[in-house]
Parts: structure tokens; C-alpha cells; sequence
């Protein structure tokens, strides 16, 4: 399965604006965190974990999908939602606490809730699966066609609700497409140590359903594996998990010294980014001019500095709207 | 004779500025070479300044208070 | 809380001392959890220990909560001395079924004959704005359920004979330590909770509160971080010449009831302040434990300051509204004293 040259283009879009907006985020998160890095200060408080590195498997992955699917992300969620369609303006004012943020300011940045894309993501490892299972069934149920997309880490396939929801996805032949973005960390415990097998796609066999691994961050070969499992769960052949590899740019969250990490690693990475080969190879294959490339950045750009602005400039909420929406 | 005790320049690597966020010693308790006396906080990561004598520390900086490499925060009196 | 002109230490080292020094002369003691190795713990409390004991006692888990809980349990029934780290105690909600079920029930199940002797730390506590799964106390919810001992620290100096006292325990122990007490700079620094630490073993007794301020008119009783914001009211409303005791409980389970009801026998005023959910938890049961005992010593109706009964917003200006806080405090006394 390939993409046409439009889902190459809208790829390379999200991922770049993906990218941007994660440098945009960094720099308003240490706003009034210098010299005393407190998390409770600037515009941005909290714990904050970027995705920059990880924007292949958010793509390669959202392409195929339409606004009626489920996608379930993680505590690491913004190039998922992006590639999903989540409003940006609105998922940015959450981000900064702000009255017409997604959630009012009530979530945050873990807790990214966009209904009219059907996106969600949650704060602990694991959390998603089940609810994904749950959109698929829901959507089996009531005789629809959206499908679910659980996105989790490699930490959490050595969760229970990992090998849980996978059972459950099988035994009901749900179309359910499990995608581990495979980073090799668990904040800094690596893979190595944490998983007993090399590759979690084998773990698939265990619940009979197809399971595959995917080297390289490489977005179109994401497209083209994603895109067999989406065909499948819409035939109704039930689930299928997919482990993508992928690399952790930035540290487990912003102020992570990365210490664990051997020597030379994260130069590695950087000299392997994915936006960056993308780039040569959409112009080395004729997709695309270098200034069709760079109106793509400068629009990108645009983009997020349009959503960080309309935040900023976005009213607080009311203190006591702490105390509403609790029930529904 | 008074010691002072100074930021390390090799306690951390950028030249940017930490912070004093705990001190480990009362002022005037006495200390030995080595004590651990405060942390400080460069980003998000803590440094440990240990006392370059023994003797009792007479402390100059206050928690909270921004500090450079080769800063005195306190002094020994031997 | 001592002031003499001594070693300091913070939360988070005191309890990287007890743990060190106790694994120095038990070899059943050993640690585990997620990033506490390599990495020291995310609030520094595991700092230093692989370097002293190595990986085959400082054991850095898969996230796989369930499964290293259950480890724990079965490893303290079996002869070990488990500390076991739930890196937030929002994640509670992973591995509860090996906590409460298991942990908490095999002493009694066993009728006395099995022991369980491990220590469960975590971290509590927001104010930092990490959202609502990440932010959270649920003292309440460990205390109410029978079986487990439950501790919360103020200080390094409780921190570290608590801690103590919980790894020579038999029994299971919480230990839940506030991370904006660690003495983390990036979580905020509480300067209260650096105190004085002495280097020799010691013990601070488990089902033992402290009366942290002596006063007359008002008993302000807390736990963990609401013990500084009581210090802080206490201060405060010693400017209008009202004498405030605060209790710093220490101990959740037991509870030193006696301890709570004295001080409010002596004061006749009590508000009870618990970063907790206001209804169910803490603070009902410090109330409770007075007025079912003797109603007669209360000059008002008890209050409590409490975080609402919502989930943990993430907007600062939200959750500090939710908060308790030294203002809260003097504003709750002088309501009562009206």
C-alpha cells in the first residue's frame, strides 16, 4: 500500500507542524522556569513529555483514519493528536490552563479529550487500551464503520491491561489496530531490561491475531503496515498490533537529564531524524520543490505561532469552575 | 583562619546559573572535609557542594538564592 | 522538630539514609520499583543505593505494577524485607487488587501465622499542576481499608525514623511522602521539612502523632504538607493573639486518637486540614474521633479544610483555588471564633 502523492504531502505537513509546535511548547514551558526550575511556574506548569522523533508512527498511522475512529494516545500525546485532527488552537489554550482550552483547563497536557475526533489520551501506561477495545465495540455494536486506534509504549506491553484488552480485542474479533511506539525507554529503563522478548509484535501470537514489527521511524513504511491493519479491522477481520520503531529526541519529559543513556545515543538520533530524511526523500523522489518543502514549513509555522498566540492571549478560567463539570 | 566554600566550576557543565535549594548544615555546625553542606539546582538536576575544610561553616547565600560557578556561599572557620 | 546546629537533611535523603543503612545490616531488605535505580528514584529517595548495593538488591521493574506488588507481597511472605515503589500513588489504581487484597488481608487470612513485612512507598500530592492522575493524596482510601499501616512525613526527621520503623515492621507499611517535602527543587521546596537528621539509627514510633506547636484556643491537626500550612496559619494568627496547636499526625493507621483528643480537650476549637478529598477520608475521621469521644469539650462546630470532592484540575489557578493553604486556615479559625 502506498500513499498518493497528497497523503506524502499531508504526512510531511503534520509532521512538521508536529515538530514545531513541540519547540513552541519547550519554549513556553521554561518561561519563568530559569534559573529556579520549578514545574508549578510559567505559563505551562506541570510534567511535560515531547514527541519529537516519534511523528512517523503519529502519521503513517492517522492517515488512513477518518474523524469517526477512535484514537486512544498516551501521556506523550501532542503528534497524535495533530495527525488525528484534534482542533489546535483549542488543544493548545488546554495546554496552557486557559477557559476555552478542551477540557476548560480542567486536563492538561496528559489529559487531551477532542470529541468531535474522537481523541483521547490519559496519564498512566496502559490506560487506553481498554477504552479503544471499547470505541471498537461500541461502533461493532451499534453497526458503524469507525474502527480504534490504541497507541501505548513499549513500556506498556509488559502492563496487564496490554496483554487484557489484546485478549479481549481477539476473542471479540473487534477492529481494534494496537500500536506500540516502540522508543526503547521507559522514562530510564530500557527495553532491554523490561521486556522479555526483543520485539512485543510477537507477543501477538499469544492472542491470535497478526502482529508486526516496524523498523526505520520511517513513515511510509508505517503508512504501508498501518494501512494493511486498518483494511483488516474495516473487513471486519478483526485486530491486528503493530510495533513501531521510533526514537525519544527529547528526554522523558522536559528537565530530564538522561543521564541512563549511553554515550553517543541521542547524537545518533538526532542525526537520524525523520523529518529530515522525509524531507530529502520527497525531493530526491520529484514529489516535491525545495520551495514547495518550505511554503509546507512556513505554513506549518504559521500555524502554531496562530495557536500559541490565540492561548496566550486566552482568557483564565474562573477559579470556581474547579468545582463544575464533575458529573455530567 | 576562614575557608571559603565556592561553586565548583565542574559541578555542572553549562555556564548557566543554579540555585541553592537545600542547605545540609545548620550555620554554625561544625563540619568536616567532605561534609555534604547544600544542594544546588542547575535545571532540574541537583548538585551536591561538599565543605573544602573542617570547621565551623558561617553560611553567606540563603536557600533560594541564584548562584554562578565560583561563587562563595559560605565560609569555614578552621 | 530540632534546631540544633547540626547535619540537615530533606525528605528525600533521609529516607536514601534508612534505607542504605538498614540494607547495610539486613540483607533481606532490598528495594524495587519503576526508575529507582540508575535514575535514583524520580524524587531522589532511592539516590546512591545501585551504586552501594548493585543492581541484585535495587531492583529497577518493567511498568508492570501488578506484577512487582505481588512480587513484593510473595516475597515478604517468604522470608524478605520488600520496599516496594509506587512512583505516584494515583497508580494505585493499577495494582490495588495485590494491595488490598493480598497484602493487606494474608496476615489475618493466615490468622497471624503469615507476615508480610514489606514497606509500599509513594509519592502524593499536587500543587504543581500535574493533573488530576498525578496530583492526587488518597490518604483516606489506604487508611480505610484494613491491614495496612499507614504513614505520611512531614520532615526529614520523621522521615527517616518512620521509615525505620517501617522496614523492622512485620506488616505491611504505606509510606506516602508528599513531593513537594522531597526537597526536589523542580517540585517546589518546603523549607519546614529540611530539619535536622540524625546520621544514628533511631526510630519514630508508627501510630504516634506529634504535637508540632503548643496552643490554647484552636488544635489545627494535619498530615505531610498541610502540617506546614498549619505552622504558617499558626503563625499568622499569633499576630492577633490567638494560640494555635498544630498536630502533625504522622501515623494515619493507627491513629493516635488519644493524642488528637487531648489536644482538642485543651483547646475546644478543631480544624482539621487534608490535602485529601474533603468527604469519606481524613478529616472526617479526626472529627469523628472527638465527637464520638466527648462532645462536650468542643467550644465550636469542628471544621475542616479540605480539597474539594473533584478530580485535581490542571489550570493553576484552579487547583490552587482547591488547595488547602495557610489562609484557609485563619479564615476557617476566625469563622468559628465569631
Amino acid at each position: 500500500m502506498q500513499p498518493t502523492l497528497e497523503q506524502k504531502m499531508w504526512m510531511y505537513e503534520k509532521m512538521v507542524v508536529s515538530r514545531r509546535y513541540e519547540e513552541a511548547i519547550a519554549a513556553a514551558y521554561m518561561e519563568g522556569k530559569s534559573p529556579v526550575f520549578n514545574m508549578a511556574n510559567g505559563p505551562v506548569p506541570g510534567e511535560m513529555h515531547l514527541s519529537n522523533g516519534q511523528e512517523p508512527c503519529a502519521v503513517g498511522v492517522c492517515a488512513h483514519l477518518k474523524d469517526e475512529d477512535t484514537v486512544t494516545a498516551t501521556h506523550r500525546p501532542h503528534h497524535q493528536a495533530i495527525a488525528k485532527g484534534v482542533d489546535l488552537k483549542r488543544m493548545t489554550s488546554e495546554i496552557f490552563g486557559k477557559a476555552n482550552g478542551l477540557g476548560g483547563g480542567r486536563g492538561g497536557h496528559m489529559h487531551l479529550f477532542d470529541d468531535d475526533v474522537n481523541f483521547a489520551c490519559s496519564g498512566i501506561i496502559g490506560q487506553g487500551l481498554g477504552p479503544a477495545v471499547g470505541a471498537a465495540l461500541s461502533q461493532t455494536m451499534q453497526k458503524k464503520s469507525g474502527i480504534a486506534v490504541a497507541y501505548i509504549g513499549e513500556g506498556a506491553a509488559n502492563q496487564g491491561a496490554f496483554h487484557e484488552s489484546l485478549n479481549l480485542a481477539a476473542v471479540w474479533n473487534l477492529p481494534v489496530v494496537f500500536i506500540i511506539e516502540d522508543n526503547s525507554w521507559g522514562i530510564s529503563v530500557s527495553k532491554q531490561k523490561s521486556t522479555a522478548v526483543e520485539k512485543n509484535s510477537v507477543r501477538a501470537a499469544g492472542y491470535g491475531m497478526p502482529g508486526e514489527y516496524v523498523a526505520g521511524n520511517d513513515p511510509l513504511e508505517i503508512f504501508k503496515v498501518a494501512g494493511e491493519a486498518i483494511e483488516r479491522a474495516r473487513a471486519g477481520k478483526g485486530p491486528t498490533l503493530l510495533e513501531l520503531q521510533t526514537s525519544r529526541l527529547a528526554g522523558h519529559f522536559i528537565g530530564d537529564a538522561e543521564g541512563y543513556r549511553p554515550e553517543g545515543e541521542k547524537d545518533a538520533l538526532e542525526a537520524d531524524d525523520p523529518i529530515t530524511k522525509f524531507r530529502s526523500h520527497l525531493i530526491e523522489q520529484g514529489d516535491a520543490t525545495e520551495q514547495e518543502i518550505e511554503n509546507i514549513e512556513t505554513a506549518a509555522q504559521a500555524q502554531v505561532d496562530e495557536a500559541i498566540a490565540h492561548a496566550r492571549a486566552s482568557e483564565d478560567p474562573a477559579p470556581e469552575d474547579a468545582l463544575t463539570s464533575v458529573f455530567a | 583562619m576562614s575557608i571559603d566554600v565556592i561553586i565548583p566550576d565542574d559541578l555542572w557543565e553549562e555556564d548557566n546559573e543554579g540555585v541553592i535549594t537545600s542547605w545540609l548544615v545548620s550555620d554554625g555546625a561544625t563540619v568536616e572535609v567532605g561534609t555534604l553542606v547544600a544542594e544546588v539546582m542547575v535545571e532540574k538536576i541537583q548538585c551536591e557542594v561538599e565543605s573544602p575544610a573542617a570547621g565551623t561553616i558561617k553560611i553567606t547565600k540563603e536557600e533560594d538564592d541564584v548562584v554562578n560557578k565560583g561563587d562563595v556561599i559560605a565560609h569555614i572557620e578552621a | 522538630m530540632s534546631d540544633t546546629k547540626e547535619r540537615k537533611l530533606t525528605i528525600a535523603r533521609a529516607m536514601a539514609e534508612s534505607v542504605a543503612q538498614y540494607m547495610r545490616k539486613d540483607e533481606k531488605v532490598f528495594v524495587m520499583g519503576e526508575d529507582i535505580g540508575v535514575l535514583g528514584g524520580v524524587y531522589g529517595n532511592t539516590r546512591g543505593l545501585i551504586e552501594e548495593f548493585g543492581e541484585e538488591r535495587i531492583r529497577d521493574t518493567p511498568i508492570s505494577e501488578t506484577a512487582f506488588m505481588g512480587a513484593a507481597v510473595g516475597a515478604a511472605q517468604n522470608g524478605m524485607r520488600p520496599i516496594v515503589e509506587l512512583m505516584f500513588v494515583d497508580f494505585f489504581g493499577v495494582c490495588f487488587d495485590q494491595i488490598y487484597n493480598n497484602m493487606a488481608k494474608n496476615i489475618y487470612f493466615s490468622g497471624g501465622n503469615v507476615k508480610v513485612p514489606m514497606v509500599l512507598m509513594t509519592s502524593t500530592g499536587g500543587g504543581y499542576s500535574d493533573g488530576g492522575q498525578h496530583s492526587q493524596c488518597v490518604y483516606g482510601t489506604f487508611a480505610h481499608l484494613p491491614g495496612m499501616k499507614v504513614v505520611a512525613p512531614s520532615n526529614a526527621y520523621d522521615a527517616k525514623g518512620l521509615m525505620n520503623a517501617a522496614i523492622r515492621e512485620d506488616s505491611p507499611v504505606v509510606y506516602m511522602y508528599h513531593k513537594g517535602l522531597q526537597g526536589m527543587g523542580w517540585l517546589g521546596t518546603e523549607r519546614g521539612a529540611t530539619v535536622n537528621t540524625p546520621e544514628e539509627y533511631y526510630e519514630v514510633e508508627i501510630g504516634k502523632a506529634s504535637v508540632v506547636r503548643e496552643g490554647t484556643d484552636v488544635s489545627i491537626v494535619s498530615l505531610g504538607m498541610g502540617v506546614h500550612h498549619a505552622l504558617k496559619a499558626a503563625a499568622e494568627l499569633e499576630e492577633s493573639g490567638v494560640s494555635a496547636e498544630v498536630v502533625d499526625l504522622r501515623s494515619l493507621v493507627p491513629l493516635d486518637r488519644d493524642t488528637i483528643r487531648a489536644s482538642v480537650a485543651k483547646t475546644g476549637r478543631l480544624i482539621v486540614v487534608d490535602e485529601d478529598y474533603h468527604s469519606f477520608g481524613v478529616s472526617g475521621e479526626v472529627i469523628a474521633s472527638v465527637v464520638e469521644h466527648d462532645i462536650s469539650v468542643l467550644k465550636a462546630a469542628p471544621q475542616r479544610v479540605a480539597f474539594p470532592d473533584v478530580p485535581i484540575p490542571y489550570a493553576k489557578i484552579m487547583e490552587q483555588f482547591c488547595l488547602p493553604n495557610a489562609d484557609k486556615i485563619v479564615a476557617t479559625y476566625k469563622k468559628m471564633a465569631a
